[in-house]
């Protein structure tokens, strides 16, 4: 397991890479247990396991397009695609979210998980020999809650699955990931501010968890507006004190 | 209240922005005294129902849900807004002294100001004004019940409304107006990213004020001049005081009625002219009640009890009878148009936002209301959605704070 928290930034990136592995091997074990249900047309367990492939990825923190084309191949969205969803260059998580809330079974989904194992396969091969730039830690902890506000709470990354809140509740625990990694570092250049944002992110973790009903995530829409601008509420604040993170680590 | 280096307030800073920013502002007396574009935010009452008295051409009216936990929270939550209301109702230059919470002490961090207004921000004539919502009280963990103003019900549903749910509710009313709308859209936003953990948007619709044409009172979406009569400030219609039977600390504050009200402006195009006169109760030409020469004219209804002139459901008419038993139902009207786009079908969704001060919801608007509950106009208009509102007393000072009398 990676030291936590690092004493310098080059440690931070190192321990984050050791994460980040530690979460594609997780990935790829519900990429298989995906497989199989996909292959017995069991649809709510392909679903399950959607779920918890697509929790893991965004665990990896992997916002604005990190790990360049490898990263970019494994989630994304369907903007920008002349056919949006149905269209033949849609791939990865997303793709599979797609067919499985669209009565796709076996024949379309197969091919789809298959792939993406093989760009999973790539990235965990290539993430020892990635450089980091020093300047992208600090980005991530900000930049990991600004992408579940524009795509999963948003709606626009949605294929119909209606996981919004239990994504974005994986980003929080990316994000914490994050912090925990560049809390010496933080403290040093702002003291009291890691708690801050602990308690800022315990607040959102918090409100997210009551949308909850007896362990199961309701669809976002679903969800009263009270419920959504609680959310919503508790995400802005802390992003508010998130986006003075990149100017603290500034060199400038 | 801890201040950086360099103070200065561009326009009447004593009054608009606090002593407190004047305090450490020597270059003050090199501003020239006469500053007309200051609407000053401190006062026994709020700015934005007689202040100023041209209505400014842009408004937002804004209604927030109160996500705030607790009392504490929300009491910090009006401290804040105070503080917000004292520094965009001055204006403030790029190279002014910001109170500390305004700063968020970090280089480089993204800036406080969002430049929409450029770096040095204009007073603009910005009025911010204030106001809470009966669910604010109900709500247990603010512990203020008791404090619930009478009358401050959810609004009234009337026999012709047609409510869309995305339209009513909130706990809070920002009501914005300025000299422009970029104005009213920095001052939104810039109260917006202080207080995300408190306030969020329930709904908010912007509206103008057209100029006089080509005189006298504005006109209308229907093109009738409007806001022609209406009750001055002293006569003790608008101002809750010690005799209005609400609690001690409503004092100086009033009534808002917000009405979003669709217009049919493509039905009421198909209208003669004569019976949308009658309709009125006025010329459109010069706004002057039906049988008169200028808008300024008073209708003379008891020499028209048939309503041969003015006809008896004529808007103008049933809205105000002009009795000794109905003197006490009027109010203010501060409205303004609002234009959102297209409705389902391709024709034009616009209208006005009514907005109403009074003393008394019941025996003002809601009496007014139910006179008019028949009219002719109600064909082409249709009630979707709005709010009721106690527009907090004002804040009389840089010690004080909004709403101080609810925590007092
Ligand atoms: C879209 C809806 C409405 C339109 C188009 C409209 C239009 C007008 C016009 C053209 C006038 C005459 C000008 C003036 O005296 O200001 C007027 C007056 C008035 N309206 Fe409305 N109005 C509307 C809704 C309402 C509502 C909802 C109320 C209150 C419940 C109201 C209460 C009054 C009052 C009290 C007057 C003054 C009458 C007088 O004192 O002579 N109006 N309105």
């Amino acid at each position: 397991m990676p030291q936590k928290p690092a004493a310098t930034m080059a440690d931070a990136i190192a321990a984050y890479h050791s994460y980040v592995s530690g979460q594609l091997d997780e990935l790829r074990n519900h990429l298989g247990t995906l497989r199989a249900a996909v292959a017995n047309a069991d649809t709510p367990g392909a679903q399950g396991a959607w779920l918890q492939a697509q929790q893991c990825w965004q665990r990896v923190g992997a916002a604005y397009g990190s790990f360049g084309e490898l990263g970019d191949a494994i989630a994304p969205g369907s903007r920008g695609l002349q056919g949006g969803s149905a269209d033949p260059e849609f791939k990865g998580l997303r793709r599979i979210e797609y067919g499985l809330w669209h009565g796709q079974g076996a024949p379309q989904l197969l091919p789809a998980i298959d792939q993406l194992a093989k760009d999973l396969q790539a990235l965990a091969a290539k993430l020892p020999g990635l450089s980091t730039d020093p300047a992208d830690m600090p980005l991530r902890l900000h930049e990991i809650l600004e992408d579940s506000q524009r795509d999963h709470l948003s709606g626009n990354g949605d294929q119909g699955s209606g996981m919004a809140i239990a994504l974005t509740r994986a980003d929080v625990e990316a994000t914490q990931e994050v912090l925990d990694l560049l809390r010496t570092l933080l403290q040093g250049l702002k003291a009291g501010f890691p708690a801050l944002l602990d308690q800022q992110l315990a607040a959102l973790l918090k409100v997210i968890d009551q949308t909850r009903t007896g362990g199961t995530w309701t669809p976002y829409r679903s969800l009263s507006l009270l419920q959504r601008q609680r959310i919503n509420g508790a995400l802005g604040r802390v992003l508010e004190s998130l986006a003075l993170v990149p100017a603290l680590f500034s060199t400038d | 209240m801890n201040l950086e280096r360099r103070s200065f307030l561009m326009g009447s800073a004593t009054t608009a922005a606090g002593g407190l920013l004047v305090a450490c502002a020597p270059e003050q007396k090199e501003q020239s005294p006469a500053v007309t574009d200051v609407v000053p935010f401190h006062g026994d009452n709020q700015a934005g129902v007689y202040r100023p008295a041209d209505q400014q051409a842009s408004a937002c009216f804004a209604s927030f849900t109160v996500i705030a936990d607790n009392r504490a929270e929300l009491k910090t939550l009006f401290q804040r807004l105070t503080t917000k209301a004292r520094i965009l109702t001055g204006g403030h230059r790029h190279d002014q002294a910001l109170p500390t919470e305004e700063l968020n002490g970090v280089d480089g961090a993204p800036p406080v100001n969002s430049g929409v207004l450029g770096e040095d921000v204009p007073a603009a004539n910005i009025s911010l004004s204030f106001g809470v919502a009966g669910s604010l009280f109900d709500r247990e963990e603010f512990g203020l019940k008791a404090r619930k103003p009478k009358g401050l019900t959810e609004m009234k549903v009337f026999p012709k409304d047609q409510i869309d749910a995305a339209w009513v509710g909130g706990d809070l009313m920002i009501q914005i107006c300025a000299d422009s709308q970029d104005a009213v859209h920095y001052a939104l936003r810039d109260i917006m990213k202080a207080t995300r953990g408190q306030l969020q948007l329930a709904w908010k619709i912007n509206g103008f004020h057209n100029k006089p044409r080509p005189d006298g009172a504005p006109r209308n979406l229907f093109g009738y001049k409007d806001g022609i009569v209406n009750p001055a400030s002293t006569e003790s219609l608008v101002w809750i005081n010690g005799n209005s039977g609400q609690p001690g600390w409503t004092e100086g504050g009033t009534f808002l009625v917000v009405r979003l009200i669709r217009m049919l402006v493509e039905f009421w195009d198909r209208v003669g002219l004569g019976e949308q006169d009658g309709m009125i109760g006025r010329h459109r030409a010069s706004g002057a009640p039906l049988g008169k020469d200028k808008e300024t004219d008073e209708p003379d209804y008891a020499n028209d009890p048939e309503g041969n002139e003015i006809p008896l459901d004529a808007h103008i008419r049933l809205a105000n009878p002009r009795t000794k038993e109905t003197s006490g139902s009027r109010m203010l009207r501060r409205g303004y148009n609002y234009d959102l786009g297209v409705d389902l079908n391709g024709n034009m969704q616009a209208g006005l936002i009514f907005a109403s001060y009074q003393q008394n919801i019941q025996e003002q608007f809601e009496a007014t209301q139910t006179r008019l509950a028949d009219e002719p106009m109600t064909d082409y208009i249709e009630p979707f959605g709005g709010g009721y509102f106690l527009m907090l007393p004002g804040v009389k000072d840089e010690n004080d704070h909004l709403a101080s009398g609810l925590f007092a």
